[in-house]
């Protein structure tokens, strides 16, 4: 009974705060929680509940996955909204669940999932499926090391998991020698874009995790995600599932010999798109199904926006502080963008979920990327802007192509007046937000009236 | 032609908070000095060879990856000791420090550590995590950030005075240790790029040990990123 009267409040809870008009995906579940904090163990759950956790590209993975359940006509509950903590899954759960047979209603539960937090949202062995994207330095402050990442995940599951890795990363690759229940990997082949050795040397996995030798990487594709053996115990990736010829002039990937569309021409759309195509597999869905979601519906990606600047382009690329592999995507987007570019980088605050600013993580981003030609400024904003100066001459920038916005609100007369070229943001959420009201509202003219 | 030579060592291991940075910061403030640098990156069974090395520098990593480390370097304890005798400089950040020590007590087990100093280092029950203001000498304050799982007892010997933030343990207000030029720092990540004064303070003595000149230049990114840090978080 009580079980209800929770649903039900969540649910009224949710309808005030959108009549309020406020932001309705997390704030419910905090409170009705308080009533009940197990309240997640008694909701009754789909034959289907998938996770997607890792470092980077949970987002991606977890939306096109959605994408391919709902045009194929399951009912998925997902969050759409990326929030991937308890209070918005809960939210997410309680509202979708039968107030009569407490029952969620859907087909399949499909959750972005934070790593630190699968623990405190399942306490007993719900996923029955949980893809692991990578595993890397982030958030420091609060993860501490990729290690403790790893324990965290391993230690949130039962053998009752079926685990979906990523074979190409050594460190996820690590769960093959823990995990007893069902494991099915997903990886790259070598591609043209591979690279034979790491652009700096900060490398998560560089050794076995059996016999603690130095690993050989035949190529790594970015980061640490590569094709790794141990000549010493034969520990190598081992791949269920191998995305071929990825191609990102033409955004394709082959798959079990079939042409594959890539909804962005990045190499991690690779991956995400690899990923999702496995875990449909794995459910059942037939091949031809799956080739038809991706290849002819084609779902549009997230974090990308675009505005215009007078006739210039302005793409903004979302990176998350704190995480090199979000950095590494965003810099390999620009990089393949082969005209004259601007490029705008800098935060006010390293984390939104803490205080703390710690700035090691500026020196595990492979900046040096940004080291080309076709760079024609980039512009350093934020509090900490002197620390990315810093940074990208320690990289090898030259520093003329360096300017430094003490004003933010100055920004779009100094892009007019100092720049050409495509502008690329690849900044923080804080950053995100203040970039694109000053874009919007020089787009709509406010600017020009006085 | 002088150069100075630098080795960065655990480059792949030790290496696990942006703190390639420090290597970058030494480099590029020799050569505004004029002066050439080599780096040879170090490792796993590699042949180490201390003696031949200016600066040798060691960062923080993972407590699998120290444990991995210190299982490497013990064959070599006898010659850090010589290097350090010599009044060269060995600088070590993060939890790198705790190799050096007596004994690193972590998840349960004692390990040995190199034995060249008295301290030990003991797992704390929470990681200790923030930033730090410290000071050192009459320079300016040293800015940093702390990500560790131990804390360290029984050092007499500090290399800062803990102004804000962490010290070696919760009843000490020093942090850090100094022996000769050993200098080694809880504080992780780009240490010397973020304290420009203080990698300059460590340029400026080996050049003038070896009878070169040193020019003061502050008109640089790092000189500015640091007096904005302590303008916004510390004044």
């Amino acid at each position: 009974m009580k079980l209800r009267i929770i649903i039900l409040l969540n649910k009224l809870i949710t309808l005030v705060c959108r009549l309020l008009g406020r932001n309705a995906s997390v704030f419910p579940a905090s409170l009705v929680l308080k009533l009940d904090n197990n309240i997640l163990e008694k909701i009754k759950y789909p034959k289907y509940v998938i996770g997607i956790t890792g470092s980077s590209g949970k987002g991606s993975t977890t939306s096109l996955i959605a994408h391919i359940l709902k045009e194929n006509n399951y009912k998925v509950v997902w969050n759409k909204s990326g929030s991937n903590l308890l209070n918005g899954i809960a939210t997410l759960i309680l509202n979708n669940s039968s107030i009569l047979t407490t029952k969620i209603k859907a087909d399949i539960l499909l959750l972005e999932l934070d790593e630190s937090f699968i623990r405190e949202i399942f306490k007993k062995s719900t996923l029955t499926h949980l893809i692991v994207t990578n595993i890397t330095r982030d958030q420091p402050a609060r993860n501490s090391t990729p290690e403790s990442i790893f324990n965290k995940i391993l230690t949130s599951i039962t053998n009752d998991t079926h685990l979906i890795l990523n074979g190409d990363d050594s460190l996820v690759n690590q769960m093959t020698l823990k995990h007893k229940g069902k494991i099915t990997t997903y990886g790259l082949d070598k591609t043209i874009y591979s690279i034979n050795t790491p652009i700096s040397n900060n490398i998560d996995a560089a050794y076995c995790p059996v016999c603690n030798k130095k690993l050989n990487y035949r190529f790594y594709h970015y980061g640490h995600l590569g094709n790794y053996k141990c000549y010493n115990c034969n520990y190598q990736r081992k791949l269920d599932y191998k995305g071929k010829k990825v191609n990102l002039n033409f955004s394709e990937i082959i798959i079990d010999n079939n042409k594959v569309h890539l909804n962005t021409n990045v190499l991690f759309a690779a991956y995400y798109t690899l990923a999702a195509y496995t875990l449909c597999k794995i459910i059942g869905l037939k091949e031809e199904y799956i080739l038809k979601s991706l290849n002819e519906n084609i779902s549009k990606p997230k974090r990308m926006q675009n505005l215009k600047l007078d006739n210039r382009e302005v793409i903004m690329l979302e990176s998350k502080n704190e995480n090199n592999l979000s950095y590494l995507q965003s810099l390999n987007i620009i990089n393949q963008y082969e005209n004259n570019k601007t490029i705008i980088l800098g935060f006010n605050n390293v984390s939104r979920r803490y205080k703390y600013n710690d700035l090691s993580w500026l020196y595990d981003i492979d900046f040096n990327i940004l080291n080309t030609d076709n760079i024609d400024r980039i512009f350093c904003i934020g509090r900490f802007r002197f620390d990315i100066a810093a940074r990208l001459i320690n990289s090898g920038l030259n520093e003329n192509k360096i300017i430094l916005v003490n004003d933010i609100n100055n920004i779009i007369d100094m892009l007019k007046e100092n720049s050409t070229g495509t502008i690329f943001t690849m900044v923080c959420f804080d950053m995100t937000e203040i970039l694109k009201n000053l874009f919007l509202k020089e787009e709509n003219g406010e600017n020009d009236e006085n | 032609m002088m150069k100075i030579k630098i080795a960065h060592l655990y480059y792949d291991l030790l290496n696990l908070y942006g703190e390639q940075g420090n290597i970058l910061a030494l480099t590029n403030a020799f050569n505004k000095q004029k002066i050439n640098v080599t780096v040879d990156l170090l490792s796993i069974e590699d042949n180490k060879k201390f003696n031949k090395y200016d600066i040798i520098y060691i960062g923080s990593g993972s407590e699998e990856n120290l444990l991995l480390a210190l299982n490497d370097l013990k064959k070599d304890t006898q010659e850090i000791k010589e290097y350090i005798k010599k009044d060269k400089y060995f600088i070590s950040t993060g939890n790198s420090k705790d190799l050096f020590g007596k004994f690193i007590q972590i998840n349960n087990s004692k390990y040995k550590a190199l034995n060249i100093f008295d301290y030990y280092s003991k797992q704390n029950p929470v990681r200790i995590v923030g930033e730090s203001i410290m000071g050192f000498k009459d320079l300016p304050p040293i800015v940093g950030f702390q990500n560790r799982a131990c804390v360290m007892q029984n050092n007499y010997n500090h290399l800062f005075s803990v102004i804000n933030g962490y010290a070696d343990n919760y009843k000490s207000s020093y942090e850090g240790y100094r022996e000769n030029n050993f200098l080694a720092t809880y504080l992780i990540g780009p240490l010397l790029i973020r304290n420009p004064h203080f990698t300059d303070y460590i340029v400026k003595d080996i050049l003038i040990k070896k009878k070169i000149k040193f020019k003061e230049i502050t008109d640089t990114y790092e000189y500015k990123a640091y007096q904005e840090y302590i303008n916004n978080f510390y004044e």
